[in-house]
Order: C-alpha cells, then sequence, then structure tokens
C-alpha cells in the first residue's frame, strides 16, 4: 500500500515538475550588414532545458522580405537548435527592424517574438533624389546635396545625365559633402532625366532624378 | 570610514546607473567599432563618438511607455521628453550629494511604479520592451530586467534607510 | 523638518529637469505626434481616399508576386526590394497636386510606412498618406 502511495505521489510529483521550456540565447540580435550584402542572416540558438520535447507550431515572419526556417520540428530535452533569419536587404536604407513570432506548445512560452535589426550602411546620403520644375516654370538650377558617411571617404563624385536636356555640375563643398546643381534647358516640354551619381573608386552606384512635370508648379 | 566608503560607492554606480540609462534614451548610441580603437586615439575615438552621437526619436521612448497600455498617449509622449532628465538630475543628486534625499526618494518612487507596471504587463501578457536602456536593452529577457531592477531598488531602499543624514538634508 | 526638507528637495529636483526636458519638447515639436501614435495627418481612411479620384495616385508596397496577383485598379507598385528600378515611373505619373496613398498587406506591415517615409525624406514628396488598414481594407470597402 505504502509502495502504491509513493509511486503515486512521484508520478504526480513528476508530471506537475515535467515541463518544456525552450530558452533562448538571445531573442533581438543587431546585424550591420556591409554596402555588397545582399541578406542579413541571424541566428536565434535555444535550448530545451524543460524535461518534455518542445514542437514549433509556426514560425511567422512579419514581412515578405524575411524568411525564418527551423531546423527541427521538434526539440527533444537537453537538445539545442537554431531558427535561422534571412533578411533580404533590397534596395533597403537606415535601421530595419524585423520580427520573427515562433509558436510551441510549450504552454509557459507559447508565442516567442524575435527580433532581427539589422543596420544598413548608408553610403551616401542624398538629399532630395528628385528635383522638378512645373511647365513653364522659370529653369533655375536646383540643387542636391551629397553627405558621404564618415567612414565612406568620397574624394570625387560622377554624376551624369541620362538626358541632354538636364546639366549637372558637381561642386565639393567640403567634409565630405557635395553640391549638384541641376538645371534644364527649358521647362516647355513634360521631359526627365535619371542622374547617375557615382563615387570614384566605388562600384556603387546612386540615383537622383530630375523631371518637368505635367502640371504647373505650386509657388 | 570603510562604511562610509562603501556608501559613497553605492551612490556613485546608482546614480552612474541612472544617468546610462537616461543616457540611451535620450540618444541613438553609434555603433563603435572597437577593432579600430588604439589607446593613443582616445580623444580622437571620443570626439568621433560624440560627432556621430544623435537624438533619439523620442517617439521610439514614448511608444515603449504606451506599450504598458496604462497611460494615454499624449501623457506617454510628455513623460517620454521628462523622464529621461528627471533620471539624470536624480542620478546627478546621488552622485554630487546636492538635494540628494529628494532625487533618491524620486528615483526609488520611479523604479518601484515601474516594477509594478512592467509585472503587470507582463501578467497581461503584452509585449514590451522594456525601455529602461532605450532599445539598447530591447534584447535583455524578462527575468534580466527585473532582476536587475530590483537589485536598483534594493539599493535605492538600502540608501535611503541608511544610519546618518548630515549632508542629505541640504 | 526633515518632511519639509524633503518635499522641498523633490520639487526642486523635478522642476530643474523639467527645463530641459520642456526644452527638448519644444525642438521635437513638429517631429513627433501629440495625439496619436502615428501621425494623423499622416494616414487616410479608405473613404476619403476613394473620394480624392483623380488626385490619388496609388501607391502599392508589397512585393512583386503580391501586386501581380492583385492590386487596387490603376495602383502603381513601389517597393523596397526594387525602389531604384521602380520609382522613376512612379514619378513620372506623379505631379504636386496629386495625394500619394501608399498601400501594403495590413495595418502591421511596415512597408507601407517606409516607403511613405522614403517619399517624404528622401524624394521630399508632399502629401504622402498611409491607407488605414491596407490592402484588406480596401477589400473589405470594395464587397
Amino acid at each position: 500500500m505504502k509502495t502504491h502511495i509513493f509511486a503515486f505521489t512521484l508520478s504526480i510529483m513528476i508530471c506537475v515538475t515535467a515541463r518544456a521550456e525552450l530558452k533562448w540565447d538571445q531573442t533581438s540580435i543587431e546585424l550591420h550588414p556591409t554596402a555588397a550584402d545582399k541578406q542579413a542572416i541571424g541566428h536565434f540558438k535555444y535550448q530545451n532545458s524543460g524535461s518534455k520535447p518542445v514542437r514549433f507550431k509556426s514560425v511567422r515572419t512579419s514581412c515578405g522580405c524575411t524568411a525564418a526556417q527551423s531546423q527541427k520540428e521538434e526539440v527533444p530535452p537537453g537538445e539545442k537548435g537554431e531558427i535561422t533569419a534571412t533578411f533580404n536587404i533590397g534596395e533597403r536604407t537606415g535601421t530595419q527592424v524585423k520580427t520573427v513570432t515562433v509558436e510551441t506548445d510549450d504552454p509557459e512560452h507559447a508565442t516567442t517574438v524575435l527580433t532581427l535589426k539589422a543596420v544598413i550602411p548608408q553610403q551616401l546620403e542624398i538629399t532630395p533624389t528628385f528635383v522638378f520644375w512645373g511647365q513653364g516654370e522659370a529653369p533655375k538650377p536646383k540643387t542636391i546635396v551629397v553627405r558621404a558617411a564618415k567612414d565612406f571617404p568620397v574624394k570625387h563624385l560622377r554624376v551624369t545625365s541620362s538626358s541632354p536636356d538636364f546639366q549637372a555640375k558637381v561642386e565639393e563643398t567640403g567634409s565630405g559633402q557635395f553640391k549638384i546643381d541641376v538645371q534644364p534647358q527649358d521647362t516647355k516640354r513634360p521631359i526627365a532625366s535619371t542622374l547617375t551619381i557615382q563615387p570614384e573608386d566605388s562600384p556603387k552606384i546612386f540615383y537622383a532624378t530630375a523631371r518637368i512635370t505635367n502640371a504647373p508648379a505650386i509657388q | 570610514m570603510a562604511k562610509s566608503f562603501v556608501w559613497r560607492t553605492v551612490d556613485l554606480i546608482v546614480g552612474a546607473v541612472f544617468i546610462l540609462a537616461a543616457f540611451t534614451k535620450l540618444f541613438d548610441i553609434p555603433h563603435l567599432d572597437l577593432h579600430q580603437f588604439r589607446p593613443g586615439d582616445l580623444v580622437a575615438f571620443l570626439l568621433g563618438f560624440l560627432q556621430q552621437l544623435r537624438f533619439a526619436d523620442p517617439m521610439a521612448f514614448a511608444g515603449d511607455i504606451d506599450n504598458y497600455k496604462i497611460l494615454p498617449w499624449t501623457i506617454s509622449i510628455a513623460l517620454a521628453f521628462y523622464l529621461p532628465w528627471l533620471e539624470i538630475f536624480c542620478g546627478l543628486a546621488l552622485i554630487l550629494r546636492r538635494l540628494y534625499l529628494g532625487g533618491l526618494s524620486i528615483l526609488t518612487a520611479l523604479i518601484s511604479v515601474f516594477l509594478v507596471a512592467t509585472i503587470a504587463a507582463k501578467i497581461r501578457g503584452l509585449d514590451i520592451t522594456c525601455g529602461c536602456f532605450g532599445h539598447v536593452s530591447q534584447h535583455w529577457n524578462f527575468s534580466v530586467h527585473l532582476a536587475l531592477d530590483l537589485l536598483l531598488l534594493a539599493a535605492l531602499i538600502l540608501l535611503l534607510l541608511r544610519p546618518g543624514r548630515d549632508f542629505r538634508l541640504a | 523638518m526633515v518632511k519639509s526638507s524633503l518635499v522641498r528637495q523633490v520639487l526642486v529636483v523635478a522642476a530643474l529637469a523639467l527645463v530641459p526636458g520642456l526644452g527638448q519638447a519644444i525642438y521635437f515639436r513638429d517631429k513627433v505626434s501629440w495625439q496619436s501614435p502615428v501621425p494623423a495627418s499622416e494616414m487616410v481612411a479608405v473613404a476619403q481616399a476613394r473620394a480624392w479620384g483623380g488626385n490619388a495616385i496609388w501607391v502599392d508596397a508589397r512585393p512583386d508576386d503580391e501586386f501581380a496577383r492583385d492590386h487596387v485598379p490603376g495602383a502603381l507598385s513601389l517597393n523596397e526590394d526594387r525602389w531604384n528600378e521602380l520609382l522613376p515611373q512612379f514619378l513620372a505619373a506623379w505631379s504636386q497636386e496629386k495625394k500619394v496613398v501608399v498601400y501594403c498587406s495590413s495595418q502591421s506591415c511596415n512597408a507601407s510606412r517606409e516607403v511613405a517615409r522614403r517619399l517624404r525624406n528622401e524624394a521630399q514628396l508632399k502629401n504622402v498618406f498611409v491607407l488605414e488598414g491596407g490592402w484588406e481594407e480596401w477589400l473589405r470597402s470594395n464587397r
């Protein structure tokens, strides 16, 4: 009788104390991809520190630009693994924050949100990237300011216009800053030009647009 | 003498922690490439760091306060502007031992309210970034946050209850 | 005496902190939204956007495959995967009196806000709005 009671009590204790628990090394990763990288990949490592297996029910990302994969569908007790989040940089700029929501059958931590922060280096800051004149507006030059990032020194800038109807003149104003004066020949017709901006000794190309818009400019 | 030194050290550490916390809420901390650091270039390194320092977007910290879903948005954004400076002045009060009791009381009240709000948010299942160290701390898990905040509260209470009140009423 | 000294000290510290806090609030007064987490002036409801008629340019910030599957009739695709390639065609359709309505797959997705931000900050366009409720809201309003 005593043995039965003991075994029963022990089994209750085991059921009560047996639990799944997925412990994450980090739930937030900050990445610093280089200008040449097309993707930023974060590895979210975990370990099942409980005594029951953990099953992944779903792994969802916050946007289509990020894919997330789990190595395993079920994690036995004591086992380690990782969820790999791949963020496609595309032509994004600045700091991008993407999340991966992981759902498991662990009732204590059913949902975990993993955060991937990618700081995309901006070699050149171009302001504005679009200059325009209304039809009939005086064809005065408009200025685009280009600032090079501190860790991306630029000595010279090459600017070409895709259309001969627009002229672009570059002037260095010091401290890694340049100004591009863009001027149309006239503003009679709605025409456009893509300005290609290329730092010397860099294969990377940046763009700005110049355009004569259909309607007269609002003064 | 030794006791006085210990209390002084606690004052300095706690004061510095709150000033640092405020700093991370006020500014976007530039990414430091420590591989490029050379001891002889300390001044240049620091100048470079300061040049890259920018005000953080107050909407970010206001969003962290708003995530607790306790206060209306307008109060959240007002607090986002006010709280970091309050932390700095209270931290300085501890370090410089001027307006000491006032600074200490405010910090104790702040961290107590914050602890209650954090635990309540956790119980409600809200998705919160702590916000206590700005977005720098957003990768810390709940247990780490709780442990650090309880430690700070304990230190503040000890400072409040310590014997000797000579400078503290100045 | 201790109590009054404590109150005095608390008030002094609180008042001191108010000065730079107010200064920072004044500095950022135009850059923050005081009424709601997203500036109301940057959002537009479906009904309002549709009422703009031909004065609105609809911009789809979703990935190419989602745009290809379905989109607001007449909308232009402009996403961050192919920003440099798609921007010129958008700018060709844009003019100053037009209102730009950017949408993506749901309110929680950030793509429309990012595209709107870049149009405002980089191209320095005015009258750029994010559609409240996104693509799903537009579909719901069309039923």
